[in-house]
């Protein structure tokens, strides 16, 4: 076994801690498949097996009662077995037709039962191979009669070195029942307003330790800890647009939870929010300069950025793939840099969700520098190569049950031409004064596919802006307004970023796409764009609730509770 | 308020079963805390007199269900724990219609889909408060009041396109029930089920032959809570426990085989120990293992033996999508129409009242208000349906000739009242569906006399020998992963109308000695209702058959439509003597098996 001890959760210079049971099994069980599989018919040429152990509590509530209150344990095992060869295997992509549905997974025993356990992992080896050799047939078949891309040169595996870190094991230890409490007061709280129309605060918990091993020797341990709150409001306009606002809390440790008296603050002021948007105008068509908050711009970075720097998008000719042949070429204003920094795990003191030592294939997470100055210089990588660029760069991730693909962690613009934000308000206005304009926008908050409203479905690229204001040029006080839909390719506006300003700001999530859905980070400054053209959002035809609220009817006081 | 669509993956559930019988009282006691039923009393008043549209019609009628549902789920493999879970959700569902008992918004499938921002369903708190649930009810009977309107427009044009339309009812009256139980809080602290679990799946590990096992004990307690404005107040208590097991193996030839063990019980209590389970299990185990050596059987035609729980399971799934006498919904989408037919889920009965649909000598009956037959109880046990109707004993077939369906309170082209069949699962549409269905028959031969019987048929057809099934296959519970289910899926997805049936335990029984030996590998096909005309022989036994039902449309008539698991399912059984079918094709297996595991699975040791 080849490597040295990597990973900033491996423990610096003391002895190496025994290996787990679990790893030793898992290690024994692959060695014993390998034997045999490499000499099967096809021969399989890679096996790696991954064990999670995963506890999850999640405590929630609406319309000031408990909706749940859970915890599971659960330990999912993942066995990959490709039969051909790096260049030419089961997993080859074939191109009109979606690969045949494998599950990669299996739940298996929680009790600490070696036995049992080596079992389950030779029946899904087995399954695996088995499945892997009948993919294998359909693809050299299509192989025969199609023809092949510049991309369908690239392997279809990459060439790694093999690493070995086994981290401490994490655990959490969760009381609920002050969350259950919180969770009601927080939603209780939302009821105050008649114009909430429905409200939900969720607690979770996760702790989770990932067990790793593949045929080239890799063998690494780490362990995961998570706490997250997140508020969520509907309410409808007197039009029947839906309006909803959301906040959420990341912590690593249970002692950073947010106080009471922070989250009752962020209450009133999705309240307050809800309340204008109720209230407020929808936007008229328009196209000029507009300044994107910090928050903003950095989900506006992951969607319309960050998505189509992963690198599998350049292998599948179904992609649009904007940016496969651009590499070396002027994508973004020179001021801008981005990278990807998945090592990284705070910045200012905040932590980024995107954070991890490994990736989902065992490799090392990589600080990718993925423009300079705006000059394009890779693609986030997972170990599916393309022919430019042959090995992984730690960012083959997954949620449990789906096959890795190349994903963003800390995705992370900086600027070297960066003004304070008030700086940055006064050239919007000049830009708006100079371009003979009433007013200019500005971009509070910006829904995209890993904001809570679309976290279910893969919904990469898109982006909502949810909270716009008009800034007038004569120095009238910003008028919220709402319906704002971006007209054309958002990219475009990413191209015409004048200015920035000096704070990045953060926004934590969970993005969902190919391989489910996965911790991120995106970290921006407040960026100035010259033009951008907005119009009208089509209208949810549903209109509000014909009666009041029953808390708020004023035929039925005395009724409540 | 979250939407349904979100969780409704993560909970099952199971509807009526012991409902408990209370005398009926006005009003809750005043030392009970639920204030649900108040929350549900209050918003369906204000819905009732204030709810409407401007040049609309008002509703006239408003139902609200709700379900509070107390999971304790736990699975084993091998004496080892792989999950444990104990989980508490409420759900709620409103129905609003506009229109009339003769012609409502329901009843009635178009494409355009209205597109509330909640739902009329959706998950509530769980805390039986007041506040929060009227908040709730109030945006789902909203959103219900403007999807009826919405629907009786596009109904009532749709209504003027046709040349004749259906003058059937669309909502049947009926009596208002009250009836208000104690709450049952749930206990799960008498015994210990992560234990229990372990310890009965460790005997499984002396069978080293099998691939892989899944044991499962499901326990649930339900509060059933019904409202509408025709005055029907329900709150009951209906509780189930059950232990479901699946083994798999590998004969040596690659054929993949697999067997199953199922156990429901009124209360966790009353579910067997695990010495007892454990027993049971070595048992399902053994049977697998003989099934792994047996020889494949081959393509047969002519009389099948189906002994007790055989004759019950094919009497489910053959019968199932004809028992109801409910009208099948307008639509305005003929491929909807055409999937309904493809499915099997028309009834084949409805329309033949009158006429002859089994033997002379056999009755059918549906009883949902038996609790026990000599000493066994019956899962299907009911006291209230899901629309608050009181549930009846409905003679269907007397001496071989249909006599009545199946009814809810959607009238049918032959009777319009509910006879109190209307049931549902995870607050779906209420369907008529069985509960304790009975084929009775006199003149049955005992079980000596009936082998003898079956073997002289089977001599007569030129056969050396015939066969018996013993048990027939419940993918539901059979199937380990999803993975499995879906391949079975695919397998009999084709042969739906074709009456494939797949059996679990068969036997060949020679003619010569009458000695039995087991056989694996065959289907049966073309076994439809009609073939239950041609009954030759019958035992004198009565065995009980519980089982899950699939409260789900899909498949209708076989072995999938039929049986779902206890996460989901709606507990009913089938009573029914051993039964001798003539002229069944049995088709043996001739499929290539698959290549056997390249590596052997490593030995359970510790």
């Amino acid at each position: 076994m080849a490597g040295a001890a990597c990973g900033f959760l491996a423990v610096a210079g003391a002895a190496q801690a025994p290996t787990p049971a679990t790893l030793v099994a898992m290690k024994e069980e692959l060695d014993r498949s390998m034997a045999a599989m490499s000499n099967g018919d096809p021969a399989a040429y890679f096996i790696s097996s991954t064990v999670a152990d995963r506890q999850y509590s999640e405590v929630s509530g609406s319309n000031g009662a408990l909706l749940t209150s859970t915890e599971t344990s659960a330990r999912w095992l993942e066995v990959q077995t490709r039969v051909g060869t790096y260049q030419l295997d089961d997993t080859h992509k074939l191109a009109d037709r979606q690969p045949s549905w494998t599950s990669p997974g299996t739940s298996v025993v929680i009790d600490d039962d070696i036995g049992v356990l080596r079992r389950e992992i030779g029946r899904e080896t087995n399954r695996q191979y088995r499945a892997a050799t009948e993919a294998l047939i359909k693809v050299k078949t299509s192989q025969q009669v199609q023809v092949q891309t510049a991309e369908g040169n690239a392997p279809d595996f990459s060439r790694e070195k093999p690493h070995v870190s086994v981290g401490p094991r994490v655990e959490i230890k969760v009381d609920r029942k002050p969350w259950e409490e919180k969770v009601r007061k927080y939603t209780a709280a939302f009821s105050k307003s008649p114009e909430v129309l429905n409200s939900i605060a969720t607690f979770t918990a996760l702790g989770m330790n990932q067990y790793q091993v593949n045929t080239e020797g890799t063998q690494v341990g780490f362990g995961q800890v998570h706490y997250r709150l997140e508020l969520y409001v509907q309410s409808k306009a007197p039009d029947g647009m839906d309006i909803n606002r959301y906040a959420n809390f990341d912590w690593l440790s249970p002692k950073d939870a947010p106080d009471d008296k922070i989250v009752f603050a962020r209450i009133q002021t999705m309240i307050a929010e809800t309340e204008a948007l109720d209230k407020a105008p929808l936007v008229d068509p328009y196209a000029g300069p507009a300044l994107l908050t910090g928050r903003a711009a950095a989900v506006f970075f992951h969607e319309v950025f960050g998505h189509r720097a992963e690198g599998f998008r350049q292998k599948d000719i179904n992609e649009g793939q904007t940016f496969t042949s651009k590499i070396g070429e002027q994508i973004l204003p020179d001021f801008i840099s981005i990278k990807d920094d998945p090592t990284q795990p705070a910045l200012d003191k905040q932590m980024l969700l995107g954070n991890y030592a490994f990736d989902d294939e065992g490799v090392p997470a990589e600080n990718v520098p993925l423009v300079d100055h705006g000059v394009l210089k890779t693609f986030l990588m997972s170990r599916s190569p393309l022919v430019t660029i042959p090995q992984s760069n730690g960012h083959g991730r997954r949620q449990l049950g789906f096959v890795p693909v190349a994903r963003q962690g800390n995705l992370i613009v900086s600027s070297s031409k960066a003004v304070t934000n008030d700086q940055l308000r006064e050239q919007l206005i000049a830009m708006v004064k100079s371009q003979g304009k009433p007013f200019g926008l500005l971009i509070d908050d910006i829904a995209g596919g890993f904001t809570f409203t679309g976290r279910q479905q893969p919904q990469a690229f898109q982006v909502l802006p949810l909270v716009v204001y008009k800034v007038y040029a004569d120095g009238r006080p910003d008028q919220l307004v709402r319906g704002v839909d971006i007209v054309g390719t958002p990219l475009v506006s990413l191209t015409k970023i004048v200015a920035t300003g000096d704070t990045p700001d953060i926004f934590n999530g969970y993005c969902g796409a190919e391989s489910g859905s996965v911790p991120v980070s995106a970290v921006a400054p407040a960026i100035l764009i010259s033009e951008m053209e907005v119009q009208k959002k089509e209208t949810s035809t549903d209109k509000p609730p014909i009666l009041p609220p029953p808390g708020h009817d004023p035929e039925e006081k005395g009724q409540r509770q | 308020v979250r939407k349904f669509s979100t969780i409704a993956l993560l909970v099952a559930f199971v509807l009526p079963f012991a409902a408990r019988s209370a005398a009926a009282q006005a009003a809750v006691p005043e030392t009970d805390a639920d204030q649900t039923l108040r929350a549900m009393h209050d918003e369906m008043e204000r819905a009732r007199t204030r709810l409407q549209l401007p040049g609309v019609d008002k509703p006239f009628y408003i139902e609200y269900r709700l379900l509070d549902i107390d999971v304790r789920a736990v699975t084993s493999s091998f004496g080892a724990l792989i999950s444990s879970s104990n989980t508490r959700n409420r759900f709620m569902s409103v129905d609003v219609r506009v229109g009339d008992y003769h012609l409502d918004s329901s009843n009635f499938v178009s494409e355009d889909g209205f597109q509330g921002f909640l739902g009329s369903t959706g998950e509530v708190g769980i805390d039986h408060d007041y506040n929060s649930l009227r908040q709730d009810l109030w945006l789902s009977t909203d959103q219900a009041y403007k999807q009826a309107v919405t629907q009786m427009s596009l109904k009532q044009s749709f209504l003027r396109s046709l040349t004749k339309p259906p003058e059937i009812d669309d909502f049947s009256q009926t009596t208002p029930v009250i009836k208000i139980d104690p709450r049952v809080e749930p206990d799960w602290t008498s015994r210990n089920w992560d234990d229990e679990s372990r310890r009965a799946s460790a005997v499984l590990r002396n069978f080293p032959q099998l691939n892989a096992t899944r044991v499962n004990y499901y326990l649930v307690y339900v509060t059933y809570y019904l409202m509408n404005t025709e005055g029907t107040i329900i709150r009951s208590s209906r509780n189930l426990a059950a232990i479901e097991a699946a083994l798999d193996t590998t004969a040596g030839d690659g054929m993949p085989l697999h067997d199953f063990y199922a156990v429901y019980v009124a209360k966790p209590g009353d579910l067997p120990d695990p010495a007892a389970v454990g027993k049971s299990l070595a048992q399902s185990g053994t049977e697998l293992m003989t099934m792994r050596e047996s020889p494949i059987v081959s393509d047969f035609t002519g009389p099948v033996l189906f002994q007790g729980a055989a004759s019950g399971a094919i009497l489910a799934q053959a019968l199932a999508p004809s028992l109801s006498g409910a009208r099948p919904p307008l639509s305005t989408m003929p491929a909807f129409d055409e999937m309904m037919q493809r499915m099997g889920g028309r009834s084949e009965w409805s329309g033949r009242i009158g006429t002859r649909v089994l033997p002379a000598s056999m009755s059918l009956v549906d009883d949902p208000t038996l609790k026990e037959l000599n000493g066994q109880a019956l899962l299907g046990n009911y006291e209230i349906d899901d629309e608050g109707v009181k549930s009846r004993r409905v003679e269907i077939v007397e001496n071989g000739t249909l006599k009545n369906l199946l009814m809810s309170r959607r009238p049918g082209p032959d009777f319009l009242a509910s006879n109190g069949h209307a049931r549902s699962a995870l607050l779906s549409d209420t369907r008529p569906l069985s509960s304790n269905l009975f084929l009775q028959a006199t003149g049955g031969l005992n079980a000596a006399d009936l082998k003898k019987k079956f073997l002289e048929a089977c001599h007569d057809d030129g056969h050396e020998w015939c066969l018996e099934i013993r048990s027939m296959d419940n993918p539901a519970i059979s199937s380990i992963r999803q993975e499995d289910f879906s391949e079975f899926i695919g397998a009999i997805a084709g042969g739906v109308a074709s009456g494939e049936r797949i059996p679990l335990v068969m036997y060949r029984v020679y003619v010569s000695d009458g000695h039995e030996e087991m056989v694996r590998g065959g289907h049966i096909e073309g076994l439809q209702l009609r073939s239950l005309r041609n009954i030759s022989a019958f035992g004198d036994d009565q065995a009980v058959f519980p089982y899950m039902q699939n409260p789900q449309g899909g498949f209708a008539g076989t072995a999938l439509g039929a049986f779902g698991s206890a996460q989901g399912g709606i507990p009913s059984t089938v009573v029914a003597p051993s039964l001798v079918l003539d002229e069944i094709e049995v088709r043996g297996f001739h499929g290539e098996p698959r290549r056997l595991p390249l590596v052997e699975a490593p030995p359970l040791t510790k």
